[in-house]
């Protein structure tokens, strides 16, 4: 079993430049598409550049694509984000429609996101707007005025009540009662 | 005074019972009755007290009143909400940056609104939607940043003594979402008529 996503760089979120803010920005600054002219592992990129290539170009005006023909070797894509980052691909044997979905992707990223690992999916700047809960939050103030020693806070808070509470209660109610019925006559 | 009329002025005054009234601040409580049980001549407060019917509304109707005066100033500063988003919920304010995990359909550069709000607030006010807050009340945009995957996950499967070992690679669709603005727009308490029933089918 690998243990290469046991090494992964940890991140937090980053955005280049505060993109999104005003508008988006694509960061993808340039593709090279490297292929043989006659090897078998480059005929998915050579039919991708026949008949995908310009329209992929028309849409996406912002990058600019070489194309840099080399004898007997495995085709790749190499993109530059304006981040300085590069990245590559290995296109061996990939189907045209392949390319275009890696081009897809190398086109929406921001840079060279591979080996990374992201620790949180939120990034806040304003982590608390109406301040952090502390334990005294929404206690009664009353609080801040109390003398310790006070028997009341040192026991348990029960909220309960005793049977002879329950005694008084009801005894009390019956009082009501009484009242009411004189009242009624 | 005749039996109608009193029993008319009966109803009017709600009868609470004032040792479960005391029971209910708690503390307080504790104390008034541990001090009548001590000083058994001091009798409780009268058990009858006139409750106004219109206390609470009129209070809700005030509290209503200065949250869309604040915002009508726009005083009310910086808003935070709680989003449902693609089966996650987010707390998002503005500038913030999240990230959508799995297929999703939206492209960079789309904007977006996000309608499914739960909860708004600012440092003065909080409004708790009952599960949403009311549509139209609250406008939350949101633009597509960036489209990526994420780290290589292993998913590795073995039984013992089985004889049975799978491992498997995958990343997941990753969509960056900004959030442009979180405002609040309507009108508290004032939602827009219901329309389109005509052609609804109950």
């Amino acid at each position: 079993m690998s243990n290469s996503h046991l090494f992964l760089k940890p991140a937090f979120i980053t955005t280049p430049g505060q993109n999104g803010v005003g508008r988006y920005f694509c960061q993808l600054q340039r593709v090279v598409l490297k292929f043989c002219k006659n090897n078998g592992s480059s005929r998915g990129m050579r039919e991708f550049i026949e008949n995908k290539l310009i329209d992929f170009v028309k849409e996406t005006p912002e990058v600019a694509v070489y194309m840099k023909p080399r004898r007997h070797r495995t085709p790749i894509i190499r993109a530059e984000y304006l981040n300085g980052d590069t990245q590559w691909v290995n296109a061996r044997n990939f189907t045209e429609d392949e390319i275009l979905k890696w081009l897809q992707l190398l086109k929406t990223q921001s840079s060279d996101k591979t080996g990374i690992r992201l620790r949180k999916l939120l990034h806040t700047d304003h982590p608390s707007v109406q301040g952090p809960w502390t334990p005294y939050t929404f206690r009664d103030p009353k609080l801040n005025l109390a003398e310790f020693p006070s028997p009341e806070l040192a026991g348990p808070h029960v909220v309960e009540t005793t049977a002879t509470e329950e005694l008084l209660e009801m005894y009390k109610n019956q009082q009501i009662e009484d009242v009411n019925e004189k009242r009624a006559e | 005074m005749d039996n109608a009329e009193y029993q008319h002025k009966v109803s009017k005054l709600s009868l609470r019972n004032g040792q479960n009234y005391s029971r209910s601040l708690g503390q307080a409580g504790n104390l008034l009755s541990s001090i009548t049980k001590r000083y058994s001549t001091i009798i409780a407060s009268t058990p009858y007290e006139i409750v106004d019917e219109d206390k609470e509304t009129n209070v809700a109707k005030d509290i209503i009143k200065k949250i869309n005066d604040q915002i009508a100033q726009s005083q009310e500063g910086r808003l935070f909400a709680i989003v449902h988003l693609a089966g996650k919920q987010f707390r998002i304010t503005e500038g913030d940056v999240l990230v959508v995990e799995g297929y999703w359909p939206p492209n960079c550069g789309d904007k977006i609104s996000l309608d499914k709000v739960l909860l708004v607030g600012a440092s003065d006010f909080t409004l708790i939607g009952r599960p949403l807050v009311q549509r139209g009340l609250v406008n939350i945009e949101a633009t597509v940043i960036e489209k990526t995957l994420s780290h290589t996950k292993t998913h590795f499967r073995k039984k013992r003594r089985k004889q049975y070992k799978r491992i498997h690679f995958y990343k997941i669709p990753q969509t960056y979402l900004r959030i442009n603005t979180v405002k609040v727009t309507g009108e508290l308490n004032n939602p827009p008529e219901v329309r389109g029933l005509e052609k609804a089918i109950f």
